[in-house]
């Protein structure tokens, strides 16, 4: 620190002396504090206009979201209500699918068994139609046995008209063909029989 | 260092005080601004998110995994029905598909076939247009001019005792049923129709069950029917021997025709010709 600012300077003559200029320093002190509290006052307006402006925007927002909430609670509302009608009508849909997909199990089945039932009934005609062609054939030949018997009897009854080993022959054919005819008739009455 | 009041330094002491009081009114200003609420910000038009999140697991809607064209899973579709009509009778069995247009079954179910009728799960007759059989194993394959309707898959391995089946086929030769069982272990082949172990599980089958698929929890094939033990349990041909077999088709033998019975089909009394007349001496 310098020795001149160590010691108080010297009085000024042109000053005013202590107690003539206490009233000016109130005055400014006074000035000073209006125009603080002119300053806190308008800041304090401020604030208050702010205040009350911001207020207002949060209610208009509070407001706004709220209109929208509700708007959104009524769109829930009816999602809710079709939902449940839609779940309503998918498991009407889910019975009415299970109730069609037994219904075409139940269908194939039938046709199923209609087909085998078809089948046997086909195998069995054609059985019936092997065993009547059968039954016709054993018939024809022992017709044609019991023929070739009256003709070789006839042939005998004549036997100089004729030559000996033909008739020979002819008999041995005739009992060839008579013992094939008995034959097929033990095999189709064995068969009928099963 | 202190000055007396009345100084002539006072002025600028009042001056500084007053400064440091318009600045602390704006510290306390800038701080009440601080603290001051903001305004609102506008309220958004729409607050609906553009892609809606799934609000359960994937695949939690019920029933989604049975969906399918018609509303049959995929267990029934693969399944078909075999008729047999041979020469000497009728018969019928199961089968699946393994793919598009090949299906598995019995040897046993085709054998001794004249005609072979394969009809789906719901009712479609397809058309059959070669068959073969297998020696070392009850299995045949049947290939189809028409498209399955479904195929499975084959397991990775063949199943643990403990492990759920799944078997599906016409029982008696009737309606598509689904049975369900577990698997009981390896056995030997009773019938010694199959070459290596056979699986026994105690899923119910029938007669007519024979080709049925067995399928684990997934509905991949594990083993395929072929017969039912006196104490109502099913043997399987395991996935391993269709699966080799599989990968030899060469190992299938066309089916040879069905011969007809002995004595049923030559049709009965059926004598030589008739003996001709000897010539009039």
């Amino acid at each position: 620190m310098s020795a001149s600012s160590a010691w108080p300077p010297p009085p000024d003559p042109a000053a005013p002396a202590a107690g003539d200029g206490g009233a000016p320093v109130r005055r400014r002190g006074r000035r000073t504090a209006v125009v603080v509290l002119s300053v806190l006052l308008v800041a304090a307006l401020g604030i208050g206009a702010y205040l009350w402006l911001t207020t207002t925007r949060w209610q208009e927002h509070s407001a706004a979201w709220e209109d929208e909430a509700r708007e959104y609670a009524a769109r829930v509302a009816a999602l809710d209500a079709e939902l449940a009608a839609t779940d309503a009508e998918l498991v009407a849909a889910r019975e009415q699918l299970a109730t069609a997909t037994a219904r075409i199990t139940d269908l194939a089945n039938e046709k199923a068994q209609l087909g085998d039932e078809n089948v046997a009934s086909q195998q069995y005609l054609d059985y019936q139609r092997r065993v009547s062609e059968a039954a016709g054939v054993v018939t024809t030949a022992l017709g044609d046995c019991v023929d070739a018997q009256s003709q070789l009897i006839t042939y005998l009854e004549d036997r100089g008209s004729y030559d000996e080993k033909d008739l020979d022959r002819f008999a041995s054919d005739v009992e060839k063909l008579c013992r094939q005819a008995s034959k097929a008739s033990d095999q189709l009455q064995q068969e009928l029989e099963q | 260092m202190s000055r007396p009041a009345g100084a002539p330094g006072a002025p600028a002491a009042a001056a500084r005080a007053g400064g440091r009081a318009g600045a602390v009114l704006l510290a306390a200003a800038l701080a009440g601004c601080g603290v001051l609420p903001a305004l609102p910000p506008s309220v958004p038009d729409d607050v609906v998110p553009t892609a809606v999140a799934p609000t359960g697991p994937a695949g939690s809607l019920d029933g989604a995994e049975a969906l399918s064209p018609d509303g049959f899973d995929a267990v029934q579709r693969m399944a078909v029905r075999i008729r047999n009509v041979g020469c000497s009778g009728l018969s019928t069995g199961s089968g699946f598909a393994v793919d598009e247009h090949t299906l598995i079954t019995n040897r046993h179910v085709v054998a001794d076939s004249e005609t072979l009728e394969v009809s789906t799960y719901d009712g479609r007759d397809l058309e059959v247009s070669a068959a073969g059989s297998a020696s070392l194993a009850d299995l045949a394959l049947v290939r189809t001019t028409d498209p399955l309707p479904s195929y499975p898959t084959l397991a990775d391995e063949d199943p643990r005792p403990g492990d759920a089946v799944t078997v599906v086929g016409y029982p008696q030769g009737g309606k598509l049923t689904v049975t369900a069982g577990e698997v009981i272990g390896p056995t030997t082949d009773p019938l010694h129709e199959n070459l290596g172990e056979v699986l026994l599980t105690d899923a119910p089958v029938e007669p007519g069950s024979s080709g049925s698929a067995a399928l684990d929890e997934q509905g991949r094939v594990i083993g395929v029917v072929y017969a039912k033990t006196s104490d109502d349990r099913s043997l399987l041909v395991p996935r391993s021997t269709l699966e080799q077999l599989l990968e030899d088709t060469g190992e299938f033998r066309a089916l040879p025709p069905c011969e007809p019975a002995a004595d049923g089909s030559q049709e009965p009394g059926s004598p030589s010709d008739a003996p001709s007349v000897p010539p009039a001496g």
